[in-house]
């Protein structure tokens, strides 16, 4: 943390959308933090886009709503934004800047960090292998979430993907180790009834006490926006790296994020690329979703599950198109699944966690997992697939084995996928139920699964 | 009155007894039948409550876990948001005893040399000594003389309210440094509230 304070400058050349430029400005520096005085007094807090030629191009984090040329000042505060991070974070509740939103002080910082962050030496990551059950049994049993990944969940609007993150941030935990675990929970341009309920369910599960939530609500500055998810991801990389936590990120919603790049890219009038975002977000979203893993010699990780809502339920839209080249798999919310009823509405044939095979099996789940999960894939599948004929046919039209699958499909939504809200499932009880949908197909159908696992598990009814 | 043959009767009553010893066996058979297939569902009903039982516990087990992390979760958090409020209580005051004290502070001595120190500091950072320079009613004195080492400098009229310090002004108004103490002290309020937070025991 620098000491040394900054210059006031009172020459405003223009101020448009989010966007402050101020003149004569003789020392700036990118990325620096601003402070904009209004002729109120009012304080309000921003950073250099760009600067040349004398002008700095100050981006208002909170608006520029109210600023008029004359009579504002732009204070270079003569460092970069910085979230003061120690223990104490944990069980606190902030704003999308970091401030606190609980009615308690700020707290006592250890450090001073940039909430840029420091880029992960790729020579130095180690690759994730290690389980993270969620009690989400369609996540722990088909699209294992493993410390160090990023498993973004694609949604679409109005769907239960909040419910959900909630859910995962309550359950979360490291089985079978007495490490640390802490989550970060940021939510991004969310509704004020949403976001009560993440602090609501937090409190009242008691799962606060590991947690660190960030609220940036809708009625926020757009631009604000664009910190959040950068404060979270700060917070994380002190528990995960200082104190060796593993820390669980979860950010939703990363589509309001990119929007609000979107806004400050058209007030700089820069070229935009596919559906007005600009061309640099797939760079712009690698700087987020990058900031997860795990590091040689580092007893903590860094676990991100961002969330983003698809516009149109579109999944070749820009956003969710780029972030599944960065992340390492994704977990898709069906509408279908969601107008049935189903919670949480997974469409498990669209999901997929690439990291799942090194951190599922012996030693860390059970040496069948891989298989039955395979095999209730495969199933789940052919089921859809006999739906679709039953459509044509009718179910007269089945044979028996057709029957079966279509069994099978039913009770994989109703036993399996379905599940309470605040229902935590063991390992053990979500490879228990695979183990029933396997069951209900006989064994010659069995050809996924080794026949020791077979003898072992497989109970016909 | 016609009398049955004796022979009859004989016959009629080792039937009735052969019917009834019969009737006896196949109840007897029937009850031990019946006897058996409880005692088999029994048996058969054991695993399945003994699995009924262990999910009974195991479903509770996660309830009382459930709600035992509500409440020490609860009481935790009420705890440490308690603890903080009195932290921040107490470091307050010792800030408040630190102004009053700098406020107070006698502007002869060290005062002068600090003055002349912040000047240097505000025209190094605004890059002139072309500045007009504000200070409080009490520093005007002190401000003045130390303003004979930088050529070009004025100092203003008018007076700010503050603990101590300059404010600097470049002469086209383009630029300002506030070096007041308050500055100052607002600037590293963060890293004092850490150092004074230590001084109560509190070890980040």
């Amino acid at each position: 943390m620098t000491t040394e304070g900054g210059v006031q400058y009172s020459k405003i050349a223009e101020i448009k959308g989010p966007l402050v430029v101020v003149d004569d400005v003789e020392s700036a520096a990118f990325d620096e933090l601003v402070e904009i005085e209004t002729t109120e007094g009012e304080r309000r807090l921003g950073k250099v886009l760009e600067v040349g030629n004398g002008k700095a191009i100050v981006q208002v984090f909170e608006g520029t709503t109210g600023l008029s040329i004359s009579g504002t000042k732009a204070k270079f505060v003569g460092k970069v934004m910085e979230m003061p991070v120690s223990k104490e974070v944990l069980g606190r509740v902030f704003d999308g800047l970091g401030r606190p939103k609980d009615g308690l002080p700020d707290p006592i910082a250890d450090k001073f960090v940039d909430i840029n962050g420091e880029p992960m030496n790729p020579e130095q990551r180690e690759y994730p292998k290690d389980f993270i059950q969620t009690g989400v049994s369609v996540i722990d049993g088909l699209m294992t979430l493993v410390r160090g990944q990023k498993l973004p969940i694609f949604s679409g609007s109005g769907m239960s993907h909040n419910l959900l993150a909630a859910q995962i941030a309550r359950q979360a935990s490291v089985v079978g180790k007495q490490d640390d675990f802490a989550v970060v929970f940021a939510a991004i341009g969310v509704q004020y009834s949403e976001a009560e309920y993440f602090r609501r369910s937090l409190e009242e599960s008691g799962a606060l006490k590991r947690s660190v939530l960030f609220l940036n609500t809708a009625d926020d500055p757009a631009i604000e926006r664009i910190i959040t998810p950068r404060v979270a991801l700060t917070v994380a990389e002190y528990l995960a790296f200082d104190l060796g936590m593993h820390v669980l990120v979860v950010m939703t919603d990363m589509t309001n994020y990119a929007e609000a790049l979107r806004e400050i890219s058209a007030a700089r009038e820069e070229v935009p690329g596919r559906k007005g975002y600009p061309g640099y977000l797939y760079t712009d979203l690698s700087t987020i979703y990058e900031r997860a893993g795990k590091l040689n010699g580092r007893k903590g990780s860094v676990t991100q599950v961002p969330i983003l809502s698809m516009p149109s339920d579109d999944i070749t839209h820009p956003i969710p198109d780029l972030t599944g080249y960065i992340t390492e798999g994704q977990i898709v919310v069906g509408r279908d699944l969601f107008r049935q009823g189903v919670y949480p509405p997974i469409n498990i044939l669209m999901s997929l966690s690439r990291l799942m095979k090194d951190g599922i099996g012996e030693g860390s789940t059970r040496d069948d997992h891989s298989e039955v999960s395979n095999q209730v894939y495969d199933a789940y599948s052919r089921a859809q697939e006999v739906r679709a004929l039953a459509g044509i046919v009718g179910k007269a039209g089945l044979t028996e084995i057709d029957l079966k699958y279509m069994d099978v499909g039913d009770t994989f939504e109703k036993e399996f996928l379905t599940q309470a809200t605040d229902e935590n499932r063991t390992i053990e009880e979500t490879l228990g139920l695979m183990w029933k949908i396997v069951s209900k197909l006989p064994k010659n159908e069995i050809t996924k699964i080794k026949d020791k696992h077979v003898e072992k598990y497989y109970k016909e009814e | 009155m016609d009398k049955s043959h004796p022979l009859t009767n004989l016959a009629l009553e080792q039937t009735i007894d052969k019917i009834l010893n019969q009737t006896q066996k196949d109840i007897e058979s029937s009850i031990d039948s019946a006897l058996n297939d409880t005692n088999q569902t029994l048996d058969d009903a054991i695993p399945k409550l003994d699995k009924e039982y262990d999910k009974i516990i195991a479903d509770g087990k996660k309830e009382a876990d459930k709600i035992e992390k509500q409440i020490i979760g609860g009481a935790d958090i009420e705890a440490r948001n308690k603890q903080l409020m009195a932290l921040e209580a107490s470091v307050d005051k010792v800030f408040t005893k630190a102004l009053d004290q700098i406020t107070n502070n006698d502007r002869s001595g060290d005062y002068a040399n600090l003055i002349k120190s912040l000047l240097d500091e505000s025209t190094r950072i605004l890059g002139t000594s072309e500045v007009i320079v504000t200070a409080n009613s009490k520093d005007r004195d002190v401000v003045q003389s130390a303003l004979s080492g930088f050529p070009g400098s004025e100092l203003s009229p008018d007076t700010i309210e503050c603990i101590g310090g300059v404010i600097i002004k470049s002469k086209d108004g383009a630029m300002t440094f506030d070096n007041t103490l308050d500055a100052r002290i607002e600037r590293l309020k963060p890293l004092i509230r850490k150092d004074i937070a230590a001084k109560f025991g509190v070890n980040n």
